[in-house]
């Protein structure tokens, strides 16, 4: 798979380039356009990302997460792929590297990449905020998104990032939930909350924006749903 | 202190490198990612009387952070705001600048936050019945929705309501309808802000209630 990422970085979209009968997974709803003769099939009944055990499993833990699947003609063919909110993406590609993703950010991946639902690190602990975790291995390249621009950190020691920033990190790092000042009272006034300290050595991807915080400005001047 | 705004003019966002001891005033959630060594402090913006004028009249928030540098090495605080839109750095030299609510993002600690009296048509006008008022010397970081407009004024200036982020302290701001009574409504802008006197205005070129108006119908 070639993938040619355009409009960087506010309306990003990943142009997959595939060879003949070569598969690319996305995140349900991603695709913008394909070639006629790619086919689809979703992962919740069939392939490697799914079984009905693991589908099952998302859906009691109210995780939906589905994939699609397509698969280029005999004679290769494209993809190109999407999100909703305006913003970044990159493309990545692990050689047996274990990267840990916020679900929201997922876009694509290629066949050899496995997709891990069932990582648990940080769910209990952000039930309030809809984010659940998606743990990338294996071989190959994949695609992820982000509400604003991507920005990489080098964390040699310690560092901290607002869990609604949060993109991507490296298995190799340690990660706390922390509260973002000394006391608990001031962590709950500051407005900053929880923050996740990250510790030892790795790269963290940040999102310069948060797509809670955009909600909080504009849900008030939206209308109650009838 | 060294400020870099990157991702300018859809997704700015500020990384800024604290040297030993320094500090800085920031919005509350205005942080995306620091290094851990850096400290954070909460308290009452500008004093508890104060700060509930500016939360509960002037649409502030109630509370700011103070982020410290505490180690002798130089830490790295990387900020934004809430909406997709660019940020600008200002220099202020014993001058002073009134921020609409929201805009405001950091502040270095030379500058001082205090609220003041806007009068009821600033109030009518849905502006709030005080203004934020950032004075000093030091730098300011204010943000917008969508691109930010600077326009010279003197004399009279409208503006739609939702799209002023800031202005010179000694203008005025006046509650006025667009047209006449039935065109003001029929023209979609309905009631405007009217500005008075000679300084700069600052505009933002996206407004949150236009984009809430637009999604508003799709909402069933």
């Amino acid at each position: 798979m070639k993938v040619e990422i355009l409009h960087r970085p506010t309306n990003s979209a990943a142009k997959c380039i595939l060879g003949p009968n070569e598969e690319v997974t996305a995140e349900a709803g991603a695709m913008i356009a394909m070639s006629a003769d790619t086919s689809i099939t979703t992962s919740t009944y069939k392939k490697e990302g799914g079984g009905v055990l693991k589908a099952l499993k998302r859906m009691l833990a109210g995780e939906s997460f589905f994939l699609n699947h397509f698969q280029a003609g005999p004679r290769g063919g494209e993809v190109y792929l999407a999100t909703t909110l305006l913003g970044d993406m990159m493309e990545f590609e692990t050689r047996g590297e274990t990267l840990i993703v916020q679900a929201g950010s997922y876009v694509a991946s290629e066949k050899g990449v496995n997709i891990d639902v069932g990582w648990q690190g940080f769910k209990n602990l952000f039930s309030g905020e809809s984010l659940f975790w998606l743990k990338i291995s294996g071989q190959g390249k994949f695609i992820l998104s982000s509400f604003g621009m991507i920005y990489p950190v080098e964390v040699n020691g310690a560092y901290v990032v607002d869990t609604g920033h949060i993109v991507a990190f490296e298995e190799t790092l340690n990660f706390t939930i922390a509260k973002s000042a000394k006391g608990w009272i001031s962590s709950f006034l500051s407005g900053e909350g929880l923050v996740c300290k990250f510790e030892g050595k790795g790269r963290i991807y940040c999102q310069s924006h948060n797509p809670n915080s955009f909600g909080y400005k504009l849900g008030p001047h939206l209308r109650p749903r009838r | 202190m060294k400020a870099q705004i990157d991702g300018s003019p859809s997704f700015a966002h500020i990384h800024i490198d604290l040297d030993p001891g320094e500090s800085i005033l920031v919005e509350p959630d205005a942080m995306a990612s620091m290094s851990a060594e850096i400290e954070m402090t909460t308290r009452f913006n500008g004093g508890f009387v104060k700060g509930l004028i500016k939360k509960f009249l002037g649409g502030e928030s109630l509370f700011i952070n103070e982020f410290k540098n505490p180690t002798n090495t130089t830490q790295r605080l990387t900020l934004t705001q809430p909406t997709p839109g660019n940020i600008v750095e200002l220099d202020l030299n014993n001058s002073s600048l009134c921020l609409q609510p929201g805009a405001f993002i950091a502040a270095t600690s030379g500058l001082n936050l205090g609220v003041r009296y806007a009068g009821i048509s600033s109030f009518l006008a849905r502006e709030g019945l005080f203004k934020i008022e950032i004075s000093g010397t030091g730098k300011l970081f204010y943000g917008a929705y969508g691109g930010i407009l600077e326009k010279q004024v003197n004399g009279e200036y409208i503006v739609d309501s939702g799209h002023l982020v800031g202005y010179d302290p000694h203008m005025k701001l006046k509650v006025k309808l667009a047209g006449g009574l039935i065109s003001s409504f029929t023209s979609g802008e309905g009631i405007v802000t009217k500005v008075e006197g000679t300084g700069k205005i600052i505009l933002q070129t996206r407004s949150i209630e236009g984009l809430a108006d637009w999604i508003n119908p799709y909402l069933y």
